[in-house]
């Protein structure tokens, strides 16, 4: 079942986690939203990461964290810690 | 000293040549192999553009699209999606390396640096307009003008829209900007955030006039001796290519 939250980061951009887990694992995840990211396709290799993760906050979190820091993302609109609020959010959905 | 910018002026093309030329561009751009440039442009027919990371399904409504006869496409650029209306606005570009001097690597930075055309523009006609960040434009609080920016190919890409006039029904009726019916309520409240030139200055300001501030406010805000100019036969071949990506339902359904 898709699960989906959506999140308006304070003073931000618009931030959308789509997920769906099987057997406690991620099995689809797709970020959506109007917040910019440079390079851009860092999103896609982010939600590749995140696929086959514990589907539980501090796996996922700690994926996010390190993927951010680890390719010094430019994010606009959200930080990396709005992506972690909103994929808790939509696993509780 | 003024620097040199090859000036593109306003044409009208389709959703996907126009998106295709500004990518043809900025690859031409960060390859050296074009100048500073700064184009203005129009969309027949109206197209609604999304954001790079935008799903169609949260943001357009297709039924609505299809009966207005408008085209959908997906720029490579983040940010909102935009009702690109061929009645209502005028679309510009600005594309420079992306080592120019002039452009910040604190995106709100280089969005402020590149958006004082607009705002420079919006004064010529007397308008007084505000940078909000992250990527907007306002007057007395109200959007007047998006922006969004990416950075690839080694150059910059700024693009944006300014708001001549605006139709709330169509503009509601393509973009979900809530879950809930179109309602003639919502529209009002939608509609009370933004504004355009003619309901500013309150006459029919035509699309020439404004395209004759927006050069001018660009000269002046960018210190930039414009140059008439037209597409290099290579950034030719490029939108070639690069149109048949946007046309693509791939591209435009990828998220």
């Amino acid at each position: 079942m898709l699960k989906k939250f959506e999140y308006k980061v304070p003073g931000g951009k618009l931030l959308r986690a789509k997920l769906e887990t099987t057997e406690g694992r991620i099995s689809f995840i797709q970020f959506t939203g109007d917040f910019f990211m440079d390079p851009e396709t860092d999103l896609e290799e982010l939600e590749a990461r995140l696929r086959e993760t514990p589907a539980e906050p501090d796996s996922m979190g700690s994926v996010v964290m390190g993927f951010f820091s680890e390719k010094r993302t430019v994010i606009a609109g959200a930080c990396a810690t709005d992506f972690v609020y909103v994929i808790n959010q939509a696993l509780k959905a | 000293m003024p620097q040199d910018f090859r000036f593109i002026d306003l044409k009208v093309n389709d959703a996907y040549t126009n998106m295709a030329v500004d990518e043809a561009i900025t690859k031409a751009r960060g390859e050296g192999r074009t100048p500073d440039t700064l184009r203005l442009y129009m969309w027949r027919p109206s197209a609604v553009t999304l954001g790079y990371f935008q799903s169609v399904e949260d943001e357009v409504n297709i039924e609505a699209l299809e009966r207005f006869g408008f085209n959908l496409n997906r720029r490579i650029s983040g940010g909102g999606a935009v009702l690109n209306s061929e009645k209502g606005e005028i679309t510009y570009s600005v594309i420079l390396r992306e080592d120019d001097p002039r452009v910040s690597t604190d995106p709100v930075e280089s969005y402020h640096l590149l958006c004082q055309g607009i705002i420079e523009a919006l004064a010529l006609l007397g308008v007084k307009a505000d940078f909000k960040p992250i990527n907007d434009i306002v007057v007395a609080g109200k959007k007047i003008s998006g922006n969004a920016q990416i950075r690839r190919y080694g150059a910059v890409l700024h693009h944006g829209t300014l708001l001549v006039d605006f139709d709330a029904r169509e503009m509601f009726g393509v973009l979900k900007i809530s879950k809930e019916k179109l309602s003639d309520k919502m529209i009002q409240q939608a509609e009370d955030r933004v504004t355009t030139i003619r309901r500013l200055l309150g006459r029919q300001v035509g699309f020439l006039e404004v395209r004759a501030a927006l050069e001018e406010g660009y000269r002046k805000a960018l210190d930039a001796n414009l140059i008439r100019g037209m597409l290099t036969p290579y950034e030719e071949e490029l939108v070639k290519q690069f149109r048949t990506r946007y046309e693509s339902r791939d591209w435009i359904y990828r998220r």
